[in-house]
């Protein structure tokens, strides 16, 4: 596989078996890569994209902004996630896709995945899988950020942000790296910046996770995730037919 | 752009902050402070009658600055409501 489709190959492996003829299409994709700065839009809202964007490094967000500049961050995306799969049915983006450090990004035109979903409908499926996977990723922050406290919400996202990471060889150890700001978090769990920064300090202290130099760690996976109530079956992790 | 602290008492515990955040300008400062309160409240309902949960700022040298307070008074209610208008 080459280099940057491998995390998207690792990501569709854990949930269903790829045959060569599947591998070699995503393999013939073609990727226009380009490189964007923290800060950058990757996708404009309101925009109509005619290719799909495929996380190659770093970390995204889907963001929606309000009249007075307050923003919400709905979802993180990482490598190997096709971020904008939604503008390939929906045409016109109702949000924008924003980096959250610098990032690597493969684009391919809506076309080529259409021909390759006509070629192999069960590669259509597995796309069609990530984006359900999407929504229930919606749900369970929808969940969090409803009804969990800050310091229950913040680790559930670190339970899933290192399940995430671990599937496309992400983590190193029990750690990962996440370079991202307070800020970014805090529009993320939909806190003030202040109670954000004293949730994060309250699981450090805790000794729930340590945070160190844009490194997270959790010294005990199954305490963060008892704490957490993190259940990640909504990840879908199940390698079975689609 | 300077680094500020936010301590919180809940009325049960004192909590230093020991990170801090950056703040462009005082505005930001008193935005930040009272910005925090609700979701303190949220975050932890005050149990009692009387509750005051309380953000004190201050400066990297551990001079306070500002403080912000957020009151939470219950009793039970005596008395007939007013039938008289319309």
């Amino acid at each position: 596989m080459t280099a940057e489709f491998v995390a998207l190959a690792r990501s569709l492996e854990r949930r269903d078996r790829l045959s060569p003829e599947e591998r070699s299409l995503i393999e013939q994709l073609p990727a226009r890569k380009r490189r964007f700065d923290s800060g950058d839009e990757l996708v404009v809202e309101h925009s109509e994209p005619s290719e799909s964007c495929l996380i190659l490094t770093g970390i995204v967000a889907r963001a929606q902004f309000l009249p007075d500049g307050k923003r919400q961050l709905t979802a993180v995306h990482i490598a190997g996630d096709f971020v904008d799969l939604h503008a390939l049915l929906l045409k016109l983006m109702d949000h924008s896709v924003v980096a959250l450090t610098p990032c690597d990004a493969a684009f391919v035109p809506h076309s080529s995945l259409i021909a390759a979903f006509e070629a192999s409908p069960h590669l259509g499926r597995l796309f069609w899988l990530s984006t359900v996977i999407d929504g229930a990723i919606e749900r369970a922050w929808v969940t969090s950020l409803g009804r969990r406290s800050a310091s229950v919400h913040l680790a559930h996202l670190i339970c899933e942000l290192f399940v995430r990471l671990e599937t496309v060889g992400l983590v190193r150890g029990n750690s990962f790296d996440f370079p991202i700001t307070q800020t970014d978090i805090s529009d993320m769990i939909g806190l003030s910046l202040v109670h954000t920064n004293r949730t994060i300090q309250d699981l450090r202290s805790s000794g729930l996770i340590t945070w160190e130099r844009k490194v997270v760690t959790i010294p005990d996976q199954q305490r963060l995730r008892d704490f957490a109530e993190f259940d990640p079956t909504y990840l879908n992790l199940i390698n079975r037919p689609r | 752009m300077a680094r500020y602290y936010f301590d919180v008492d809940d009325g049960v515990v004192f909590t230093l902050d020991q990170d801090g955040i950056e703040c462009a300008s005082m505005d930001e400062l008193r935005f930040a402070a009272i910005d925090d309160l609700p979701d303190l409240a949220r975050d932890q309902m005050p149990d009692g009658d009387h509750t005051k949960i309380l953000v004190k700022v201050r400066d990297a040298g551990g001079s306070y600055l500002f403080e912000a307070s957020l009151t939470l008074d219950v009793k039970w209610a005596a008395g007939e409501m007013d039938k008289s208008e319309p």
